[in-house]
């Protein structure tokens, strides 16, 4: 029996696994999720923001994605990936590489985008599972090793290949939607419609992810792999199933950034982005689903705040000292390392806490 | 055939010097088994200490150098009191990325002076005119860094063999548990690694910083090297990281004297490490002269 309503539940009546593998344990989380939802989307006509806010939330959405991708690798499956820009890459370069073959005006790019969007993520998912590959006899230390080097190895490739213009500017031309070409002026608020309906439709297909039995497997590797491979589970190809389903995540979120920055560039995804992405990933909370949400918020408005306290303090201090490109990696770092040392479950943590407190109110307990 | 031989012995200077930072690399992973991301930014502070000494402060070359090692030998000391010590016995993957934010913390340091954008070089103290043998050129520098380098290791490996402390920290490294029953302290020897790592990556940064000058950029892409490095020396093995130095330098010189230029490549120096990295991770994991221990799982 569940509790006798199923709106409000202040305890555990779970009797049956089926129960307990509810998206929506009740059916006030629903209602919530629901609300939540009716907010994010209808925002906007309440709101004017100016376009450079609509493009960190734009960004904010894409990081989102991409942390879909790098949690389940990283915090479900137990794996570093400093390499994550780099399989961001591959899917803005497969629509920008296409682009540049059959003309960024073709009808492919601007009014099959989202097939376009699809294969991207296809291609980072291959070659996430290329990446991967050592995975099948190696584990963590040597596995980072393995990303690193596709990471270095991906930005050879692009600053030095014909086909991506040398790493310079690709141009992916404006999308088509059903009222005609998406214009200048409703390009973030569109991309930010579409952003949205895909980091839903991504952050149920990971919790749904997570209910079958590949995503808990990628757990029972991650907390004792010798254990699950004493249970009957492939520690290798788990760890490679966690390597494609990361790269297809970040093939989709680099596909949506080339079709938001009208093109992709090498300076995108390089090295430091990826760790801006692992930042993202330890803040938000690993092996959290809400940590997805929180942690890339939480970088990008913390890169926004930085940025404008670097313009403040650069009409007070001498013009020689460049504050901005020393306080960025300066305030990430700090930010990784204190997470890491006085809260390592990260921010999602203090969410559940703020939610079993509503939930038990007006008991302490 | 003079061509050969001058991108062996370029390629054997790079390559002493690889082969001084990933000593410090090793040395942190053998006896705490944590794999330091931020070595290369280590690195880069001892190259900077020792230029500030000397340009700013108007100190000999030589005795910066030295004082710069002995500076960073405490920043790395502190490092490991101030951040590794709280994650003792917490999972390797916590540690690994407080190592990663470390890196961008030292980074961002490093950008808030006044040389972090900058191409600086060292004033010259050795005469600039090459020495010749043969049609093969090695400029003053490059030679007195080759010898420091080879004297620093003869001093690490003696130091390993021989002395008190060098002992435990092996002795660490081979087994926590049975040293730190006979009364060694391992929280120190973990210190001590670190310190000593500290101590080869000021090395390496004061000779890198007078061969090839000083520039960020160019000090991150030494730093990154040295995990290529260390994988083909094998992560827990003293003369693996030498030799793997020197191959890797090779590698690196023939690569960019043969390769760049034909066939339309270009900077492929900076691509073979990571191409041969990939390869032994999927061939011999456990590198040319490191230890047996990775399991298939």
């Amino acid at each position: 029996m569940m509790s006798a309503n199923r709106w409000m539940a202040t305890g555990n009546y779970f009797t049956a696994y089926r129960q307990e593998q509810r998206i929506f344990a009740t059916h006030t989380d629903r209602l919530m999720f629901a609300l939540f939802l009716v907010v994010l989307f209808s925002w906007p006509y309440f709101i004017e923001l100016s376009t450079k806010h609509m493009l960190v939330i734009d960004n904010i959405l894409i990081a989102v994605i991409a942390v879909y991708g790098l949690n389940l690798v990283t915090g479900f499956a137990g794996q570093i990936s400093v390499g994550h820009a780099a399989f961001m890459g591959v899917g803005a370069y497969t629509v920008a590489s296409v682009a540049g073959v059959i003309g960024d005006q073709h009808v492919l790019i601007t009014h099959a985008w989202p097939l376009m969007i699809l294969l991207s993520g296809l291609m980072g998912a291959a070659m996430g599972l290329i990446v991967g590959l050592p995975a099948l006899r190696l584990r963590h230390l040597y596995l980072l090793m393995a990303t690193l080097s596709f990471q270095l190895i991906f930005q050879w490739i692009i600053g030095s290949m014909e086909l991506f213009n040398q790493g310079q500017f690709m141009y992916v031309g404006r999308v088509h939607w059903f009222s005609g070409e998406v214009g200048r002026s409703q390009h973030y608020m569109f991309w930010y419609y579409a952003l949205l309906v895909t980091v839903v439709v991504s952050g149920l297909g990971v919790r749904n992810i997570l209910r079958t039995r590949y995503g808990r497997s990628l757990v029972a590797v991650r907390d004792n792999d010798r254990a699950a491979d004493a249970m009957g589970m492939h520690p290798g190809l788990t760890k490679v199933f966690a390597f494609g389903l990361a790269g297809f995540f970040a093939g989709m979120a680099g596909a949506l950034q080339a079709y938001l920055n009208r093109g992709a560039g090498f300076e995108t995804f390089t090295l430091h982005e990826s760790i801006q992405y692992l930042a993202m990933t330890i803040v938000g909370g690993l092996g959290q689903l809400t940590g997805c949400i929180f942690g890339p918020a939480a970088i990008r408005i913390l890169d926004l705040q930085v940025e404008s306290l670097a313009q403040w303090a650069g009409g007070i201090l001498p013009s020689s000292l460049d504050l901005a490109t020393g306080l960025r990696p300066l305030s990430f770092g700090l930010v990784i390392v204190l997470f890491l040392i006085f809260e390592p479950r990260g921010i999602a943590n203090w969410w559940r806490i703020i939610r079993s407190y509503i939930k038990l109110w007006p008991f302490r307990y | 055939m003079t061509y050969f031989f001058q991108l062996v012995v370029s390629g054997i200077v790079v390559g002493s010097i690889y082969a001084l930072a990933a000593i410090g690399f090793v040395l942190i992973y053998k006896s705490s088994r944590v794999l330091n991301l931020a070595h290369g930014q280590l690195i880069a502070a001892g190259a900077y200490i020792t230029y500030t000494l000397t340009v700013y402060c108007h100190i000999p070359i030589y005795i910066s150098f030295v004082l710069s090692m002995i500076l960073t030998f405490f920043l790395a000391m502190s490092v490991e009191r101030i951040f590794l010590r709280r994650l003792i016995g917490e999972p390797i993957i916590s540690v690994i990325m407080v190592t990663i934010g470390l890196m961008s913390i030292i980074d961002g340091v490093i950008y808030l002076t006044p040389f972090g954008s900058e191409n600086l070089s060292f004033p010259s103290f050795l005469p600039s005119q090459p020495i010749v043998f043969q049609g093969i050129y090695i400029s003053y520098t490059q030679l007195a860094g080759v010898l420091i380098t080879f004297l620093l290791i003869g001093v690490f490996s003696w130091f390993f063999r021989k002395s008190t402390v060098g002992i435990s920290m092996r002795a660490v490294s081979d087994d926590q548990m049975a040293s730190m029953s006979i009364g060694i302290s391992v929280p120190r020897v973990f210190g001590l690694a670190w310190a000593t790592a500290g101590l080869t990556a000021a090395a390496a940064g004061g000779i890198l910083g007078n061969i090839v000058g000083l520039n960020f950029d160019t000090l991150h892409a030494f730093g990154i090297i040295v995990f290529p490095v260390v994988i083909l020396g094998g992560l827990d093995s003293l003369p693996g990281a030498v030799a793997a130095g020197i191959i890797m330098g090779l590698i690196q010189q023939f690569a960019s004297g043969y390769l760049d230029g034909n066939w339309g490549l270009s900077g492929t120096a900076s691509l073979l490490p990571y191409i041969v990295l990939l390869v032994i991770l999927l061939f011999k994991p456990h590198g040319l002269f490191g230890t047996h221990e990775i399991e298939r799982v």
